[in-house]
């Protein structure tokens, strides 16, 4: 009996053996006719067998861009945070955090797409190890953002559509500017992402460039390592923002001003400029980036 | 150099320090500006406000919480006759991070009537965990010092599990940063509404102990003679023991959890006045709060505005310093 079931055993082992050898053999064959090689965001560079057809993100804001250009069936999940568009709630969810590394490998895909400082880097690596190359995004400016659009139809095979997506969205732009470009007096505007201790919308955050589109400015001029540095409460005071966003006047009032009496010397606060930008609007790097254009246009000049 | 010449400097170093840290923040200030603040304060003039609304207030809190540290050090130190104790060995520490967290993580709301109520959790969570470990510690209508050391250390790791299991089902990124800042320490949330009630807790405690101290000197001699010599062991440790509660929970409370401060500056103490010295709480409080306004201004230097956690530079500083005291041949770490 025992003898009967090591020989099995090993028959198992042998088969396996057969098949990884296979398995290791067939792309490399097929690498020679259309790899096709990536350098991302970060200058990493990917090589990829063929043109990736099964993709997801890791990053709520990147599955947006994904859904904007590419063609649903293509998608093949979505982390527990993403909820744009509603179509993206009927993809299995995989866990970013920490990374389900198993769950990855069930759904096959051929690349995996994020944005830089939402994904570690030792994640992508070993993603990387497991066969499933990750492909970094980053964006500085509004233009960035149409900017990854057009990389992911050209990763992906649908320069048309995504090309179509930017024109519509520049074009928006493009007016706002027109309307706000003369503005003579900008206004100083402080976003808050937390009020204990208090972190802001630094200056090398898209929020600068939607302000400066906008024809006011971002009340942080100082450059931090961070791009949401922590502040002081003299810091702020010293800012004087006219416009304060990060929650309606009551949230502000109950969490913020009333932990920091002192800064209801600040003008946001005498002129009763407080605003609370829509959430995902403000920290997604997404399409949506006109709609919080129209969003913080209303909040400043209503 | 005599007990009372070491007073006199110590004080004379704090007056300097709080001068040069008036002076150090987002506002350019020197020092007119700030004589101009106390003689001819304009609360329109934003400068003035900030110098005397949130740079004073952060520098007085930084002195007190400093001081009450190392005075509970040292009042720990000689109750359990032990130069490793500190003040958060009666869980005081994990307490109060279990009481901040709970509302960080939304279980309470954050303020309550426009009470900011962080701290008052914090309080409440450093008393509540130091009752039981006090009363682990209770045997016989006595506290066994050795108990009380173990039921400190075991309830503390369990209250920061508890605390390390909230983080890690944490929610949001904001959570996180909020509970990370608070454990490791800061003067950043100081307010003239905040500064009285550790100061009060610590100016009652060290007065009374400046009469105690004879007491508190005895007790290091080991129990037996102590009690041979008319002390009542039992009773002593028992105020000692309400004391480092009142007053670190109170600096815990405000400031968060700021290590070896009352782990280094009461040997700093016995090293420059002697075991037995008369002044040695006195001085202890001092030295301990001159610490605490150094790192503190360092912290503002080095990483401005918002300034490195301070936990961060009283470790950095003071753990050096006590490898200098543990290869120094003629001290004695026992106390």
């Amino acid at each position: 009996m025992q003898a009967i079931y090591t020989l099995k055993q090993a028959r198992f082992i042998l088969q396996t053996l057969l098949c990884l050898l296979l398995l290791s053999c067939s792309p490399q064959e097929k690498q020679k006719e259309q790899q096709l090689v990536l350098h991302d965001d970060l200058g990493r560079e990917l090589k990829l067998p063929k043109r990736p057809e099964r993709v997801f993100a890791l990053a709520s804001s990147m599955t947006e861009m994904l859904f904007a250009v590419l063609d649903t069936s293509s998608i093949v999940a979505r982390t527990p945070n993403c909820d744009y568009p509603a179509a993206v709630l009927q993809k299995p969810e995989v866990n970013n955090y920490p990374v389900d590394y198993e769950q990855v490998l069930a759904l096959k895909p051929d690349l995996i797409f994020t944005v830089e400082g939402i994904t570690p880097l030792e994640v992508a690596e070993r993603l990387q190890e497991l066969g499933v190359p990750v492909y970094y995004q980053k964006y500085e400016t509004v233009e960035s953002i149409f900017a990854g659009l057009e990389d992911i139809g050209r990763i992906m095979g649908r320069e048309q559509q995504a090309k179509q997506l930017t024109d519509s969205l520049r074009q928006e732009v493009a007016q706002l500017k027109k309307r706000h470009q003369q503005s003579k007096n900008q206004q100083q505007v402080l976003a808050i992402t937390w009020v204990d201790p208090i972190y802001v919308y630094g200056q090398n955050t898209i929020l600068t460039d939607k302000l400066r589109i906008l024809g006011a400015e971002n009340a942080v001029k100082e450059l931090f390592e961070q791009p949401y540095p922590a502040l002081t409460r003299e810091y702020i005071l010293k800012l004087n923002p006219d416009v304060l966003l990060g929650g309606t006047k009551e949230e502000l009032e109950e969490k913020f001003f009333n932990q920091y009496p002192e800064l209801r010397k600040i003008k946001a606060y005498q002129n009763n400029q407080l605003y609370k930008p829509t959430d995902d609007l403000m920290s997604r790097p997404s399409p949506r980036v006109v709609a919080s254009l129209w969003e913080l246009e209303e909040f400043l000049y209503k | 150099m005599r007990q009372s010449s070491y007073i006199i400097l110590a004080l004379l170093l704090i007056l300097v320090v709080l001068m040069l840290g008036l002076q150090v923040g987002s506002f350019k200030t020197n020092f007119a500006t700030i004589a101009d603040t106390f003689l001819n304060y304009n609360p329109n003039n934003t400068t003035q406000y900030a110098i005397l609304h949130l740079r004073l207030p952060r520098l007085l809190l930084a002195l007190v919480v400093g001081a009450s540290l190392a005075f509970c050090g040292y009042l720990m130190q000689a109750m359990v006759n032990n130069g490793l104790a500190d003040p958060y060995l009666l869980g005081t520490a994990s307490g109060a991070s279990l009481g901040a967290v709970i509302v960080f993580f939304g279980f309470v709301p954050i303020s309550v009537a426009g009470i900011y109520l962080p701290p008052v959790f914090a309080l409440a969570g450093a008393f509540l965990v130091t009752l039981v470990v006090v009363v682990l510690g209770y045997r016989k209508r006595q506290i066994i010092p050795s108990q009380l050391l173990l039921a400190g250390i075991a309830l503390s790791s369990l209250v920061t599990a508890v605390v390390g299991l909230l983080t890690f089902l944490s929610d949001s990124e904001g959570k996180l940063k909020s509970v990370i800042f608070w454990s490791m320490g800061s003067f950043e949330r100081a307010s003239w509404s905040l500064v009285p009630y550790p100061s009060m807790a610590l100016l009652l405690a060290l007065l009374f102990f400046v009469f105690y101290q004879k007491e508190l000197n005895i007790l290091l001699l080991g129990e037996e003679r102590a009690q041979a010599m008319g002390i009542r062991v039992a009773r002593t440790r028992w105020v000692i023991l309400a004391t480092i509660s009142v007053v670190t929970g109170f600096a815990v409370a405000t400031s968060g959890p700021i290590g070896f401060v009352g782990l280094i500056v009461p040997h700093v103490t016995r090293g420059l006045l002697g075991i037995t010295g008369r002044t040695n709480l006195l001085f202890c409080a001092f030295i301990g709060g001159l610490f605490m306004l150094l790192c503190d201004l360092i912290s503002r230097i080095i990483y401005p505005p918002a300034g490195l956690p301070i936990g961060i530079i009283t470790s950095f500083f003071g753990v050096p310093f006590f490898v200098y005291l543990l290869f120094k041949k003629n001290y004695n770490f026992r106390g």
